[in-house]
């Protein structure tokens, strides 16, 4: 399981426009990466820069989007389909409008030209995986502000385990229409947005097997605590946990010396596992043995919390991360990082922490005079 | 929405016969101290549980003045307490209510806060010289008293005496909660930051047991004179008598029982100056009444398997370093920085500690003087009971004392149809409503809280109209275990010999004179109480399953009912209702209460 090139890019890329329709995470400029690959794929190619772990793979550019809706005609049909549903059109209205721009999407083929250079970049991918008609996560990545990105978090589709180019050509453009889910037209619709000023890019990543997989917090998701970095975590691929389907095991590891502070295993009643028969990952119950055990041990809540202290020192702002182990990963190599997010949900303490000393009268005003039950009584 | 429990029917303006309003002119700071007047349904009482004997007139108008609403009122200001200003009283009948005085006035919150951000500092660097220097004051003024032959006071001086006695109660109290206040505001702020940090509340009272006081020393010593009375022989003197009986009876024994009784009043020279009773005149001390300690004696000489003193503190000193050690590990290094500073701070000035410990210097003597002064007044008026002084207010033994009103025969009946009046209220303690007025869904006030066991669960259950038919309640885990016994009902620590070897001991609330019942009990079950309560903390010390704030523990279970305690979960279990319970099960013929 390899994620650094097997070769470098070739000498001095000509010239690199935010306008090629592929963008390699190991080639896009760091600087240019979310403008030209959307957020999630950006944030890849900026962490892969900056020495964190992550999978192989390519952005299907915003631009490759736009020229496809552009040059098949899609943007006039959708235009028709918007323009239909007037002011303050009903959910239903909605509903029906997002159906058939899907449907759309999926019913017009890619330009021959684009086609081209997304089977080049794929064979490209197998080759640099060694493997043949690789499986692929292949995960829509909006373009926006770090709130819209919040807002739509999971509302794109994202496919896991596709194998075969015609596979991956029908996840793209299927990611593509996910640009006008239901919830997506309305959002924008209430906020007088055009999807014209928020296209979609889509990654195509390698799929990493995963052992275990979970999320990550570099400050305490509830309680906004930055000294600590909460783990969730369960058997085979993250998705069970993004989707809240699986009651994770929960760790936290102190921030400055990474001691595990607690670990909570959870029973654990479905696992997301790929699905040979439908080539894709499934959520399927957990086996019995599996559900009650343990899921990290300490090197490995170790190694995840590395990643999670230097993402954060990257960006310089708390970070939310979904993180891979591989079934090959030996002890001592880093975990996979494959998607992370500025954390915008929790009331962060400010980020130099005053003194954190024994404060008593600090301590009796917030407990004891405040007009609140001490809390735990 | 409030619930209101109407306070009409002891609003009447009725009292003790000849109450007069003035007789409760003294000082107070807040809110004066009275029987329950109109308009007070829109506080929040509780009955008070430290005077489930309820209060004669002398003991009831100075507790309740100089002990609430001068000690902690004072003490509130002086602090201050932000939104607090301490504690009011008000009767009905005999029996003690309490309410928390809130300052509501955001200004004047703020203004306090600022002052207490001064003081609490300043208290807790120099808390070891402050509570000495009081405890050392008190101790002195103590040593006056003892070297006074009250028999042999002038008459002059007699009135001067009995207003010393006071003055040092009061006096008492203003140390008392000047000292109380402060650490419990450090206490409970380690407490609330150890919760926000994650670690489980029930762990928190572990982290300061363990420390010795005066009152486990008391213990320690009586349950030596019992091994001394089991060496000597004396086992079967012990076995025959009560404790009413037991002087007498080793005095005719003679030889080792002489020498055993040389002994034994050698120790109540020591520790015999206490009262069974938190600051009641009313109550004799050990040393006035042997029956109490002889009667702890017989019980301790009862068990079969010996309570190990030293064991037990063992066990709580592992405890708290296990405890300590389990919360450390659950912190970030920044968390156990506070935590550890946070500990240090509350080891250095224990509240749990001092909660049990002060007892010894405080509210178990300081009414003594008083007492010994009404005594010798009593005995040279010529009053029908030695205690006949008891039942005057204060202006009126003044007057006796001074000779300014002869004790009369007007007098003699007045105390005598008080003394009825009191008898009347004693016997209808196990009715009186638990909480009176607008009661609120959770308290707010860390002390009712914390002391008095005042939380929503609790406020939810003593408003429970079936609460006599209930067979499980629930309370907080005070101290863990499960034990089961026939339970117990005590009224009052008057009635601790009625407790056997592996009794459960059920009650309205425990204070330090009930100590050496925790010596021989297997379980504790009491209506009020929280974590930091008497019964919490010397349960986790002697080891003894422990589940208080039940709020209807005295009203669910009745006497000689076989219950479950689980002191881990909180929850109590009636298993077999008394009427049920085979003879057998109930061991030696348990005492009727007289």
């Amino acid at each position: 399981m390899t994620s650094a090139p097997v070769e470098p890019a070739t000498g001095a890329a000509p010239e690199r426009h935010s306008c090629e329709a592929i963008a390699w995470l190991d080639e896009v400029a760091p600087e240019q990466a979310v403008a030209c690959g959307g957020a999630k794929m950006g944030r890849l190619a900026e962490l892969l820069a900056s020495g964190v772990q992550v999978p192989q793979g390519f952005a299907v550019t915003v631009d490759a989007y736009r020229r496809h809706c552009r040059e098949s005609g899609l943007d006039g049909r959708i235009d028709e389909v918007l323009a239909g549903l007037g002011t303050g059109p009903t959910d239903a209205e909605v509903e029906q409008a997002s159906a058939a721009i899907r449907e759309l999407f999926t019913a017009t083929p890619m330009s021959e030209h684009l086609a081209g250079r997304l089977t080049e970049a794929y064979e490209e991918l197998c080759l640099r995986c060694v493997d043949v008609n690789v499986p692929v996560a292949v995960r829509s990545s909006a373009t926006g502000e770090d709130a819209a990105d919040a807002s739509f978090a999971g509302i794109f589709d994202t496919y896991l385990g596709v194998s075969g180019i015609e596979r991956v050509l029908e996840s793209v453009r299927r990611c593509w229409g996910s640009l006008f889910t239901a919830r997506a037209l309305a959002y924008r619709l209430r906020r007088g947005i055009s999807h014209h000023d928020m296209p979609i890019a889509v990654g195509v990543i390698e799929l990493i097997h995963a052992r275990a997989s979970g999320v990550a917090f570099s400050v305490h998701p509830v309680t906004g605590k930055r000294d600590r970095i909460v783990v969730e975590t369960s058997w085979g691929w993250g998705e069970a946990i993004v989707q809240g389907l699986v009651d994770p095991d929960h760790v936290e590891i102190g921030k400055a010396d990474g001691r595990v502070l607690r670990y909570d295993v959870a029973h654990k009643k479905i696992v997301s596992a790929f699905d040979f028969a439908v080539g894709a990952v499934t959520e399927i119950e957990m086996p019995a043995k599996l559900a009650d055990r343990r899921v990290l041990d300490d090197e490995q809540i170790g190694a995840i919390a590395a990643a999670v202290i230097s993402i954060e020192e990257h960006y310089g702002h708390p970070v939310d991360v979904e993180w891979v182990i591989g079934r090959h990963r030996r002890a001592g190599d880093p975990v996979c990082i494959v998607q992370t997010r500025p954390v915008t949900t929790a009331e962060s303490e400010p980020a130099v922490s005053t003194a954190p000393a024994y404060d008593p009268v600090a301590l009796a005003q917030k407990y004891l005079f405040s007009g609140r039950p001490i809390p735990g009584r | 929405m409030a619930n209101v429990v109407p306070v009409d029917a002891y609003s009447t303006g009725e009292w003790y016969p000849g109450y007069k309003p003035e007789y409760f002119d003294m000082p107070w700071i807040v809110d004066p101290a009275g029987p329950f007047r109109p308009g007070d349904e829109n506080s929040f009482w509780f009955l008070d549980f430290h005077w489930s004997r309820g209060l004669t007139p002398l003991g009831s108008t100075l507790w309740s003045g100089d002990g609430y609403c001068w000690g902690t009122q004072h003490a509130a200001e002086s602090l201050p307490l932000p939104p607090g200003r301490g504690v009011t009283a008000r009767f009905a009948g005999t029996h003690l209510y309490g309410s928390a005085l809130p300052e509501t006035d955001p200004r004047e919150i703020e203004a306090r806060a600022g002052r207490i951000a001064t003081n609490l500092p300043h208290f807790l660097t120099n808390y070891r010289s402050i509570w000495e220097s009081g405890r050392d004051e008190l101790e002195n003024t103590w040593s006056y008293f003892r070297g006074i032959d009250f028999t042999q006071v002038r008459g002059d001086d007699l009135p001067t005496l009995l207003g010393q006695s006071r003055r040092y109660h009061k006096r008492a109290m203003e140390i008392h909660f000047g000292v109380m206040y402060p650490m419990l505001a450090n206490f409970l702020g380690f407490y609330g930051a150890c919760a926000d940090m994650g670690i489980n509340p029930n762990e928190i009272g572990k982290f300061l047991q363990g420390e010795d006081t005066k009152i486990m020393e008391t213990d320690r010593k009586l349950y030596d004179l019992a091994l001394a009375a089991r060496a000597a022989g004396l086992e079967p003197v012990f076995e025959a008598h009560d404790g009413g009986q037991l002087r007498d009876a080793l005095a005719r024994h003679g030889g080792a029982a002489s020498v055993w009784l040389t002994e034994f009043d050698a120790f109540l020279q020591i520790y015999g100056y206490r009262a069974e009773a938190t600051c009641d005149v009313g109550v004799p001390s050990w040393i006035e009444d042997n029956t109490i300690p002889l009667d702890l004696v017989k019980t301790f000489l009862q068990r079969k398997d010996p309570h190990d003193f030293d064991r037990a503190a063992a066990n709580a000193m592992a405890e708290r370093e296990e405890a300590i050690e389990n919360a450390r590990a659950g912190l970030t290094r920044e968390e156990q920085a506070v935590f550890d500073a946070g500990l240090a701070s509350n080891q250095e000035a224990n509240f749990p500690w001092w909660q049990d410990d002060h007892n010894y210097y405080i509210d178990l003597k300081v009414m003594l003087p008083l007492r010994w002064g009404c005594q010798e007044l009593a005995n040279r008026v010529k009053a029908d009971h030695q205690d006949d002084m008891l039942y005057l207010f204060w202006p009126e033994l003044r007057d006796v004392a001074t000779g300014d009103k002869p004790y009369d025969a007007n007098l003699r009946s007045l105390v005598d149809a008080r003394r009825q009046y009191f008898d009347h209220w004693h016997h209808r303690r196990g009715e009186m409503p638990k909480v009176l007025g607008t009661i609120p869904e959770a308290v707010e006030d860390p002390i009712l809280i914390e002391i008095f066991g005042l939380n929503p669960q609790s406020i939810r259950a003593v408003q429970n109209p079936d609460a006599a038919a209930q067979t499980t309640i629930t309370g907080v885990a005070a101290a863990k275990g499960t034990a089961r016994g026939i339970a117990r009902i005590l009224q009052s620590s008057d009635e601790l010999h009625r407790l056997e070897p592996g009794s459960i001991l059920v009650c309205e609330s425990t204070s330090p004179n009930w100590t050496p019942a925790f010596g021989k009990i297997a379980g504790a079950v009491c209506d009020g109480g929280g974590m930091l309560s008497h019964a919490a903390i010397v349960g986790r010390e002697y080891g003894v399953p422990t589940v208080t704030a039940t709020g209807i523990a005295t009203m669910s279970i009745n006497d000689g009912d076989e219950v479950e305690v689980d002191g881990t979960s909180g929850t109590v279990t009636v298993l077999t209702r008394a009427a049920d319970v085979a003879p057998s099960a109930v061991g030696s013929a348990p005492e009727v209460p007289a």
